[in-house]
């Protein structure tokens, strides 16, 4: 009996590395994160305390309120189109009809190459005398279209970049949901009179609840961070005049280029509120039952 | 008599007609969406194969017209620290992929097969760690290795990503599934616990491991952030920090087809991977979606 007591103590040994290593890279960074968004610090003198100044200012910083707007902006063109497109093409693939697979693995490509790659495409695509500007141009009766350097257009086509890369893998979760539903309750319906668009509301669309959570709830998330396609894509890192310049973009540039580390830190905390609010809120609409202990 | 194909009744002809249809606009509704999701992709690869000129012909060259070969990757390896971005990245991925699978499976055992005081708080505590995404933590990573004198340094690149609480979180609901009665007839044989872990319990885990690597290289391979602060050193620089030097030159036009070359680079690992393990890079992308 007390080896079987003296064995649970093994389970400490397995689980030492990792939880060793969480407190250093990651509950310490956590604390100091929080410590630094009360002081002014540069990296190359000791913090200076100066309590909430740093929140209170950034009430009245241009280029945070700024952002606030621009992530917000990308956080609704981010998620919604998205949640819709994946679902369309999850329900489309769901089907079956000759070229299925093929055309499968050719929707899936957009997610293979890397954010960054996937941005420098699109920095050629949509070059003012790239492929897209000659097409829509002579369309819309503009000659060249500068895509990325206007104020208007630019923060639209971080979305679509976002967008494409992203739908597949929306979709593969969708495809999954719509697997998982039994067969029986749509052959069901159908048997009731049904057709495919009323089943598809009443019967697989309920069902499929817990994915719809769960696929808002982590776009908006993922979309809260955003940060490479910004940078890269934008002609200036988060430009033209910041309308790129998401809430990840502007601590990278109160961090890394003006080495305001409070101001920084203190952006990081409300970046951090904004995303524990969407994590509460799948946790618990969602997918609560894989969080569970035992 | 036998060979005569018997007449096709009304409800039976309209039925093979209807399907038909059916077949035809599911086709060109998914032909033309999945080629669209395409195309940039095979502008990607097709334009890396041409000159610089050609790359803003219009109308466009699906196929190259001036075929270059391998030249333009040939020139990104010669003028540029492109080798060693690669290595950078490739070890860099390389170690975080084991670290991370094996501390992961370790761990993961540990909370599921053992009874140890403190096990739910210290569970919680990894759970929670899930919900921070890296971009919170980069200022205060960033202060801790630099305190640590880490900065420009593979330790600084490689150590914040060495271990992943969804790995730990992975192994551990893997880990529930190897039987006890396993284990303990191992300990009767009098093996140390340690043993049974590697002999028995991770043998049974391969295939939560196999996904777990994956999607762990994949996260690594493409990581931007803290390498694009961390690394100041051009020969620190890993590929996805590296491609930017080539778009983001302000003062001339970059060199598209290079740019292209490198981006085809970069990709071709993870085609491979997904070639040749499309099932665990399938379920490891999806059980990553709880990730963020």
């Amino acid at each position: 009996m007390g080896l079987v007591q003296k064995r649970q103590y093994y389970g400490l040994l397995f689980v030492a590395p990792a939880v060793i290593f969480f407190a250093i890279f990651f509950l310490y960074p956590i604390v100091i994160g929080f410590g630094l968004s009360l002081t002014d610090f540069t990296l190359l003198k000791p913090p200076v305390w100066v309590g909430l100044q740093n929140y209170q200012d950034l009430l009245n910083d241009r280029l945070f309120l700024k952002s606030l707007n621009v992530t917000i902006g990308f956080v609704l063109g981010s998620t919604v189109p998205v949640w819709f497109i994946s679902l369309a093409m999850a329900v489309l693939f769901f089907q079956r009809f000759p070229g299925r697979e093929l055309m499968k693995v050719l929707f899936f490509t957009p997610l293979l190459p890397s954010v960054v790659v996937v941005s420098v495409i699109w920095k050629l695509l949509l070059h003012p005398s790239g492929i897209l500007s000659s097409v829509i141009g002579p369309i819309v009766g503009q000659m060249p279209i500068k895509w990325l350097f206007d104020l208007q257009l630019s923060p639209i086509m971080s979305v679509v970049v976002h967008d494409w890369h992203i739908a597949p893998f929306y979709m593969i979760i969708w495809l999954s949901g719509l697997t998982s539903i039994p067969p029986e309750l749509r052959d069901a319906a159908r048997v009731d009179g049904a057709n495919a668009l009323q089943s598809f509301l009443r019967v697989e669309l309920p069902l499929l609840k817990p994915t719809a959570v769960f696929v808002a709830a982590i776009s908006t998330i993922r979309a809260f961070q955003g940060f490479s396609i910004q940078f890269v894509l934008s002609p200036s890192q988060g430009g033209p005049l910041d309308v790129n310049t998401t809430l990840g973009i502007v601590i990278w540039k109160y961090g890394f280029q003006f080495f305001r580390m409070g101001d920084a830190a203190a952006i990081s905390v409300v970046l951090f509120a904004f995303i524990l609010i969407f994590t509460l809120f799948q946790l618990r609409l969602g997918r609560s039952d894989d969080f569970s202990l035992s | 008599m036998a060979s005569v194909k018997p007449y096709e009744s009304d409800w039976e002809f309209e039925a093979r007609l209807r399907r038909r249809i059916r077949h035809l606009i599911l086709i060109s509704v998914g032909l033309l969406i999945s080629l669209l999701f395409f195309f940039p992709v095979y502008l990607m690869v097709s334009s890396s194969f041409k000159s610089e000129g050609e790359i803003f012909a219009i109308p466009m060259h699906w196929i190259p017209h001036e075929f270059q070969g391998l030249r333009q990757y040939e020139f990104a390896f010669e003028n540029t620290r492109l080798e060693r971005w690669y290595i950078n990245s490739l070890v860099i991925a390389a170690v975080q992929t084991i670290a991370t699978v094996f501390f992961g499976a370790l761990a993961g055992y540990g909370f599921a097969k053992f009874r140890f005081p403190g096990r739910n708080i210290l569970f919680l505590f990894i759970l929670s760690i899930m919900t921070v995404p890296f971009q919170i933590l980069v200022i205060p990573m960033f202060v801790l290795v630099h305190q640590l004198g880490w900065h420009n340094s593979y330790q600084g690149l490689i150590m914040p990503g060495l271990i992943s609480a969804f790995g730990v979180f992975m192994m551990r609901q893997f880990a529930y599934s190897v039987p006890d009665e396993l284990l303990d007839a191992a300990r009767i044989d009098g093996a140390s616990e340690f043993s049974i872990f590697r002999r028995i319990a991770l043998p049974m885990l391969k295939p939560a491991a196999a996904s777990l690597a994956i999607i762990t290289f994949l996260f690594s391979w493409n990581s931007f952030l803290w390498p694009l602060v961390i690394a100041q050193d051009r020969d620190l620089v890993t590929l996805p920090v590296g491609l930017t030097y080539f778009s983001q030159s302000l003062d001339r036009e970059p060199l598209w087809a290079v740019a292209m070359a490198v981006s085809t680079m970069a990709t071709i690992p993870v085609i491979l991977l997904f070639v040749f393990f499309q099932r665990y890079f399938i379920e490891g992308m999806m059980v990553s979606g709880i990730k963020g």
